[in-house]
């Protein structure tokens, strides 16, 4: 098989978190981690080039999906691989929306990462293989993820025991008992001693490395930011009030205050009687300011970031909050204050 | 002289309630209501007299029944028939009759049939009942007899004086129509136990909870809202005799209507098998923030406690935030070490690949799925529709073929479990 | 960091720094308040978020307007 091997700024030897912009690009042949992956392979299967991409540019440019999948069929590939991508984020959520992109575009496609990869809900169709979760498991997470490539070069589908992780989709059907039947039945189970049976596994929502300490807050620049679906009045930008699939983003340069009448809520979770009447409840700009004048704050990020968090699917709102962060570190800001309802 | 306790048999708070079950097999519109050899006739004249009211301007009754080219839309309550048995009145305690204790003596129903409200309300969400064809086999009231009311509101109503209005009607219907069973012979005779003695048994508690979020999202218990209240235990008879009605016109899928609570599918399905004893139902309201989600949940493990329960099942109604309300029960109970089960609907998404519990207990894990709220069905097109011309949610005739989520189709993901309607990973 | 109501939930998703809010439709701010108890109340919240944005977490800690909780165990 032709391969095409997606990787970061980092993997493909450019640099660090410094370049973390880069834009998209490529190579000829694999690159970093693809020339170990490459030899694993043996001689049936070649990685013709390598596609790149900084992490912020891929997570927080509207037009970076396109621009990969662009690169990857011109260079019509029988397979693309992205990753491994471990924990990070921004790179898990690169991989796996090309690889998602690729598989629905017809390239049949693989990605790997840890299960705890906030991109890793965002791979569907593709299948995800299973890394480890840093970078001194390359060695391991390769192996695996070339048995991967070996068994879809011979057509199989890839299972659990292949370390595929994620999803499996859940369809609705129907059962032989009613739902309060098997309820009772799963009561019984319990009372005679099984912790474990359940219809529904408890989703994992994975953990979040908190960060460290502001240490500066006075000479630090902060964003607002808020779930509340606060929009100018009219909702020009037409930001769904439920099931969101967009984030938007509103000046605040030069503005003291939140006038009523010039902002509304349009999350259709909560009444909004109260946040329209005064949308300093949803965005405190009023106090924000006043600490910025006093010198508590060094600066106020000049826009804030908006989305209805109202039945928003949790892949979704994971995707958004790292493209946010992705975002505001672009924009050298330290720390963020999100509201939410 | 020492105190001393009851002795068992002394100590009764009466015996159960005898339910004789009238099978249904057909239903006409007719000059005068009459039942006999499973045909119920509605006498048409009388039904629409039931619903006479300042604040409806007209109503219009019509059958519809299993497998027809029907579809209900806008489909509000759904009432299975029933009336006390001799010389007592006071079914559905409260509305019909005065407050007073029910849940003893006899009382009929016609079962396989049921009345059902159709039409705008505020606040309601559209519901679609299809009673033949692809797609009627996910609600579960498309396998009775239903006896539809339409109805206009009088021109200036307050909604509020419509929706209680039409309410009443439906009871009255209710009621009305099992009484012309009253002298036939049952074709099912049920003993339901009351709840208050003990086998020795594993005890069960059903936990049930409740909307109480005001006008057109409420449920009432004798007559009464249960917002602002603290967890109560009711004796499952009570339930067979309507103490708690729905007045709670939104959620289409994950509603409870009046039918479901007097036929409480978890206290059926608690009485049906003999490893257990029904420790009786514990009612709920949930209410809207965090604190008092809590204090209602920790209240309600409490009560289970209290009852000696040493297992309950715990349901709602709504969509993720009354999912809360579940999984605060579910780890108040865990922590209290009483087996807990949980019964949730999904919200996986389209493709069902979402984590479909986005409020799920942290401790507890035995749950019940009633399937993908957002996974879409295929309704054929019909000849009829009752309820309304045109459909509210999508733009189309109300006798359209359609494209529907499964979170539109009334009672497909029922949260107390009545449908056999499920989510599983595919393999 | 984040304002929110139901802090049990931003607990269970992992949310480092948590200050609690007085109510869902209202993050920073309350109606039953009149307008300059409510401005304080926002000021005061906004010098919590900023504390816990300086203060070092290692999971799931709640900040309220009194004092510091870990998330129970």
């Amino acid at each position: 098989m032709r391969i095409v091997h997606y990787v970061n700024q980092f993997f493909a030897g450019v640099g660090g978190e410094e370049a973390a912009g880069t834009a998209p690009d490529t190579r000829q042949g694999a690159v970093g981690p693809g020339r170990a992956l490459d030899a694993m392979l043996g001689s049936d299967h070649e990685i013709v080039a390598t596609v790149f991409c900084g992490d912020d540019y891929a997570a927080s440019d509207a037009s970076a999906g396109e621009e990969l999948l662009a690169l990857v069929r011109g260079l019509s590939p029988d397979l693309l691989v992205a990753g491994p991508a471990f924990t990070s984020g921004r790179y898990g959520l690169a991989c796996a929306r090309l690889a998602a992109a690729a598989a629905r575009a017809g390239i049949p496609s693989v990605a790997s990462m840890h299960p705890e990869n906030p991109g890793l809900d965002e791979a569907e169709p593709a299948p995800v293989i299973e890394s480890g979760k840093i970078g001194r498991e390359m060695r391991p997470s390769l192996e695996r993820l070339a048995q991967a490539i070996e068994k879809l070069a011979g057509g199989e589908e890839l299972r659990e025991h292949d370390g595929r992780i994620g999803r499996a989709p859940r369809r609705n059907r129907m059962a032989e008992r009613t739902a309060a039947e098997r309820a009772v039945g799963l009561l019984l189970t319990r009372l005679a001693g099984d912790q474990e049976s359940t219809e529904v596994p408890l989703p994992s929502f994975g953990s979040v490395t908190p960060s460290a300490p502001l240490a500066d807050p006075e000479n630090a620049r902060i964003a607002l930011l808020t779930e509340g679906a606060l929009v100018p009045m009219g909702n020009p930008d037409r930001l769904e009030s439920a099931r969101a699939t967009r984030w938007l983003r509103y000046e605040l340069e030069g503005l003291d205050r939140l006038e009523e009448g010039t902002y509304q809520s349009v999350h259709g979770g909560f009444s909004t009687v109260a946040a329209n009447a005064d949308p300093h409840r949803l965005l405190p700009l009023d106090a924000a300011r006043e600490l910025e004048r006093e010198g508590r704050i060094g600066q106020l990020h000049h826009e804030y970031l908006t989305t209805a968090g109202n039945g928003t699917q949790v892949a979704t709102a994971r995707g958004f909050g790292v493209e946010w962060a992705a975002e505001l570190r672009q924009a050298g800001v330290q720390a963020a204050i999100l509201t939410a309802t | 002289m020492s105190a001393t306790r009851a002795r068992e048999g002394e100590r009764r708070s009466g015996t159960g309630l005898r339910l004789l079950a009238h099978e249904v097999t057909a239903v006409v519109l007719g000059e005068e209501t009459t039942y006999g050899d499973g045909l119920l006739t509605v006498g048409a004249r009388e039904a629409s007299g039931l619903f006479a009211h300042p604040a409806l301007a007209s109503v219009r009754v019509a059958c519809a029944s299993p497998g027809d080219s029907t579809r209900i839309v806008k489909a509000l309550d759904a009432v299975e028939p029933r009336c006390k048995g001799g010389e007592d009145g006071g079914i559905f305690p409260g509305l019909l009759g005065p407050a007073a204790l029910r849940g003893r003596g006899e009382t009929h129903a016609l079962r396989g049939a049921a009345v059902i409200s159709a039409g705008f309300l505020p606040r309601a969400q559209e519901a679609v009942l299809q009673m033949g064809g692809a797609g009627a086999e996910l609600s579960p009231l498309s396998a009775t007899h239903n006896v539809v009311v339409e109805f206009d509101p009088a021109p200036d109503a307050p909604w509020e004086e419509v929706a209680a209005a039409l309410r009443l009607g439906v009871l009255r219907l209710a009621e009305h129509l099992a009484q012309a069973a009253r002298d036939a012979d049952p074709d099912v005779v049920e003993e339901l136990e009351p709840a208050d003695r003990s086998t020795g048994l594993p005890r069960v508690v059903a936990v049930t909870n409740i909307q109480t979020q005001g006008a057109f999202k409420d449920v009432l218990v004798y007559g009464r809202t249960m917002a602002g209240a603290l967890p109560t235990w009711i004796d499952p008879c009570e339930l067979a005799d309507g103490a708690v009605v729905s007045a709670q016109y939104g959620h289409p899928a994950l509603k409870n209507p009046t039918f479901v609570h007097q036929n409480n599918p978890v206290v059926a399905a608690l009485r049906a098998t003999d490893e257990v004893e029904l420790a009786g139902v514990i009612l709920c309201p949930e209410p809207v923030n965090e604190k008092e989600k809590r204090l209602v949940s920790e209240h309600a493990a409490r009560l289970c406690a209290a009852v000696g329960a040493d297992g309950a099942i715990v349901t709602k109604e709504g969509g993720g935030n009354a999912d809360g309300d579940v999984a605060l029960k579910l780890d108040a109970l865990e922590d209290i070490g009483i087996h807990a089960v949980g019964l949730f609907a999904e919200m996986a998404g389209r493709d069902g690949t979402s984590p479909g519990l986005v409020v799920a207990p942290s401790r507890a894990t035995a749950l019940i799925s009633t399937g993908n709220y957002d996974e879409l069905v295929e309704l054929d097109g019909t000849d009829r529709a009752l309820g309304g011309e045109r459909m509210g949610i999508v733009d189309a005739a109300a006798t359209d073929e359609l494209e529907l989520p499964m979170a539109a189709i009334y009672g497909s993901l029922n949260p107390l479990g009545w449908s056999r309607l499920t989510a599983a990973a595919e393999v | 960091m984040l304002l929110c109501n139901l802090v049990s939930i931003a607990i269970r998703v992992g949310a480092p720094r948590i200050v609690p809010t007085h109510g869902i439709p209202f993050p920073t701010g309350d109606p039953e308040l009149g307008p300059e108890e409510e401005r304080r109340l926002r000021r005061q919240l906004v010098e919590r978020a900023l504390d816990a944005l300086g203060t070092s977490v290692d999971g799931p800690t709640v900040f309220e307007l009194g004092a510091v909780t870990g998330a129970p165990a």
